[in-house]
């Protein structure tokens, strides 16, 4: 049995990350793979296309309520394909510190053994940017190696991702953490693939894979299901697939180069993005 | 870069619970983590009516940080005013809940119709030192316990000078204040100390003035209070200790209160003579101990050191070489603390640094030539320079490690005597 792969998924809020996690997850679960997913976000929504809904109880609300003698099997849920399902939760809106919340979940996983060495991947889906200290979490102390940015061709999305890769490369300095690339969540944006592709090329990664827009996802996470569960044989299942294939196979670990915001911006202007006008169309 | 602070001289912000503790019957809450007042543990004088350092609470720990402290601290202040008979509960909040962002601010508004006033200050050790902490908590009783008063109380002075224990002399130096001010026929107000308390808090807003004797230590409560109470405010920089800078003080003061100018000189006459009675009666002593040098240093916060630099030259006709400021001066308020430096009689003028970092300052005193055995004045980490520099040390500045100062005082003509006799008492044991 390999290392665990520990994967973190970054990416603006809204951008489509728990969604691109669980979908992968599912197709690398169809792969055989052994997965754990912990959702790294006070809503707790990481995990629900897995478990076919808000199931379980986050860490935090269980060391809340039931002390500090916390279970695993209170926790860890078993989701789609034997998934395993972990949400941090965090505290209510406007109090306490959320990012500690991420740093005190983790650390109890950790202690509880839920990283058994039968897993294959462990995936940290963290909520929106990287704020504060407690957010880099799963990229410090050799926890998640490999960063996945999950970006768009709309401008606030690829602030976010070159914000965040300023993070990454903080940590790369010290730790081993690296870039493998960014995964584009399409919004249909004109000459997305380009955009992604120079914006990669200038991050000092690549466009991993392009997850074209389809409505069926929007189906899916209402009937509380991953694509490939909802409809195994569509369209939209396969690039799912072929989205786990490319993290499966990807060996390109980069230190990345963040830009300037004003390079950046040179780079949305070239692909007529600061002039979007009337035939900007989602 | 981060550095380390070689041989500190005050504490942080959260160590003004000894302000409030300078308060008769007032107790500090603490919502912070375990251990926070263990700080104030070298530190004497404040047991009797409550702990030392042993105060209400919250001791948060790590699940409070992740959901938030505000549940603990409620209950802390509840069960405290169950508890403990005080007639002024003060929350202060330390690092992790100002990190975290608790709102204090809500839960002390719950008890505004507590049986006894609860209020907070903000005291986190980041903001800055124990100074700083000192200003919060005043602020704090102006901002939430204090209300503009339609009466005036004719001659009413409040009086602000000292940092309580942080400044080792402050029972004795208020006092002395108090007595000073008395005799120019104004009613002082004090709230710190000895029979002072919460009556004397709130007799704050009726004062006719309020009068700060402080280099910087204070200035802004004087501003609020001048907005919000709508009290002017005299600022007296220094310390009056001795004859010179006592009567200057008591004319200042005078004038600015409407004394009438023969009642003060008066005043002084008497004083003085007092005063110069005993100076000449131990002239011989001053002049004969030719042992000790005419050049001193002052190694304190800017209270002390300016009062005593001034002291030591415009009384003693000693000369000073560089005197060290280590409160952590803001450096908005470096400036003017240096120009008071320099209005010293004789055309002399003192030169300052604001260097908080012990090595540096012990390096400098070393590096100096006093033309003989140096006068330091300073905190108990002086005494080791002293050794090497063969000076005359005494201890009048935090940390003071082997005196023990309870009631006495160097303000005023009596205050100057004091430490003569202190300097002194250092200087003939050169004989033994």
């Amino acid at each position: 049995m390999g290392e665990i792969r520990q994967i973190a998924i970054y990416g603006k809020g809204g951008i489509g990350k728990s969604t691109t996690t669980q979908n992968l997850t599912a197709g690398l679960v169809e792969l055989g793979k052994k997965v754990m997913v912990v959702g790294c976000d006070p809503k707790a929504d990481s995990t629900r296309l897995l478990l076919g809904g808000l199931a379980q109880k986050t860490v935090l609300d269980t060391l809340r309520e039931e002390g500090d003698g916390v279970k695993l099997e209170r926790i860890l849920k078993e989701g789609f394909g034997g998934t395993r399902c972990v949400e941090s939760g965090g505290p209510e809106p406007g109090v306490g510190c959320a990012g500690r919340g991420i740093i005190t979940a983790i650390g109890l996983l950790e202690n509880l053994g839920a990283y058994t060495e039968d897993l294959d991947y462990v995936f940290y889906d963290v909520l929106g940017d990287v704020v504060c200290g407690g957010f880099a979490m799963p990229m410090r102390e050799g926890k998640a190696k490999e960063i996945y940015i999950v970006a768009s061709g709309e401008m606030m999305a690829l602030y976010a991702a070159n914000n965040i890769a300023k993070g990454v490369k903080r940590f790369a300095k010290t730790g081993g953490v690296r870039l493998g690339g960014i995964i584009c969540n399409s919004r249909n944006v004109d000459r997305e693939m380009d955009l992604l592709r120079a914006f990669s090329k200038e991050l000092g990664t690549k466009l991993l894979y392009y997850v074209p827009r389809d409505n069926i996802v929007q189906h899916a996470e209402i009937n509380r299901k991953t694509v490939i569960e909802y409809r195994p044989d569509s369209k939209q299942a396969g690039e799912y697939r072929s989205l786990a294939e490319a993290v499966m196979e990807n060996k390109d670990y980069t230190i990345p180069t963040p830009m300037e915001q004003e390079r950046l911006e040179e780079i949305l202007l070239e692909f007529g993005l600061m002039n979007i006008g009337d035939d900007y169309k989602i | 870069m981060a550095k380390i602070l070689d041989k500190q001289r005050y504490k942080c912000a959260m160590s003004a619970m000894q302000t409030v503790q300078a308060i008769d019957r007032a107790i500090p809450i603490l919502h912070s983590g375990p251990g926070c007042a263990q700080k104030l543990s070298s530190s004497s004088g404040s047991s009797g009516y409550f702990s030392p350092n042993i105060y209400p609470c919250t001791s948060i720990n790590e699940k409070d940080v992740v959901f938030g402290g505000v549940k603990k601290l409620e209950s802390t202040i509840r069960h405290s005013l169950d508890v403990i008979d005080a007639d002024l509960y003060v929350v202060l909040t330390g690092c992790i809940p100002e990190i975290v962002g608790d709102n204090t601010e809500e839960v002390v508004e719950g008890f505004k119709d507590a049986k006894k006033p609860v209020i907070y200050a903000s005291t986190a050790g980041f903001k800055g030192n124990n100074y700083k902490g000192h200003e919060e908590v005043i602020d704090s009783i102006v901002d939430q316990l204090l209300e503009p008063s339609d009466i005036r109380v004719k001659n009413l002075v409040n009086i602000w000078a000292d940092v309580p224990y942080q400044n080792e002399f402050w029972h004795g130096n208020f006092r002395e204040l108090e007595r000073l001010i008395e005799k120019l026929g104004l009613v002082p107000n004090i709230i710190f100390g000895y029979n002072k308390g919460l009556s004397n808090v709130k007799k704050i807003p009726a004062a006719q003035f309020n009068l700060l004797i402080s280099p910087w230590v204070g200035l802004n409560n004087m501003k609020k209070m001048e907005q919000k109470l709508k009290i002017p405010y005299l600022h007296y920089p220094t310390l009056p200790i001795g004859a010179f800078e006592t009567s200057k003080f008591l004319r200042t003061v005078g004038r600015y209160a409407g004394v009438p100018e023969e009642k003060v000189e008066a005043i002084i006459e008497e004083q003085e003579a007092y005063y110069y009675y005993y100076i000449e009666r131990y002239a011989d002593l001053f002049l004969e101990t030719r042992v000790m040098s005419k050049q001193f240093t002052v190694v304190s916060d800017a209270h002390y050191a300016l009062g005593i630099t001034k002291f030591l030259v415009n009384d003693l006709g000693l000369y000073p070489a560089k005197q060290f400021v280590v409160d952590d001066t803001p450096k908005g308020n470096q400036e003017a603390v240096s120009s008071y430096f320099k209005d010293l009689n004789y055309g002399i003028e003192a030169e300052v640094s604001f260097e908080t970092d012990g090595y540096k300052i012990h390096n400098e005193i070393k590096a100096h030539d006093y033309h003989g055995y140096p006068l330091i004045l300073g905190g108990y980490w002086e005494k080791e320079v002293a050794k090497q520099t063969n000076a005359h040390f005494l201890n009048v500045s935090w940390p003071v490690n082997e005196r023990l100062i309870m009631n006495s005082y160097y303000v005023g003509y009596d205050g100057g005597l004091k430490l003569i006799e202190d300097i002194y008492s250092v200087a003939k044991t050169r004989f033994n």
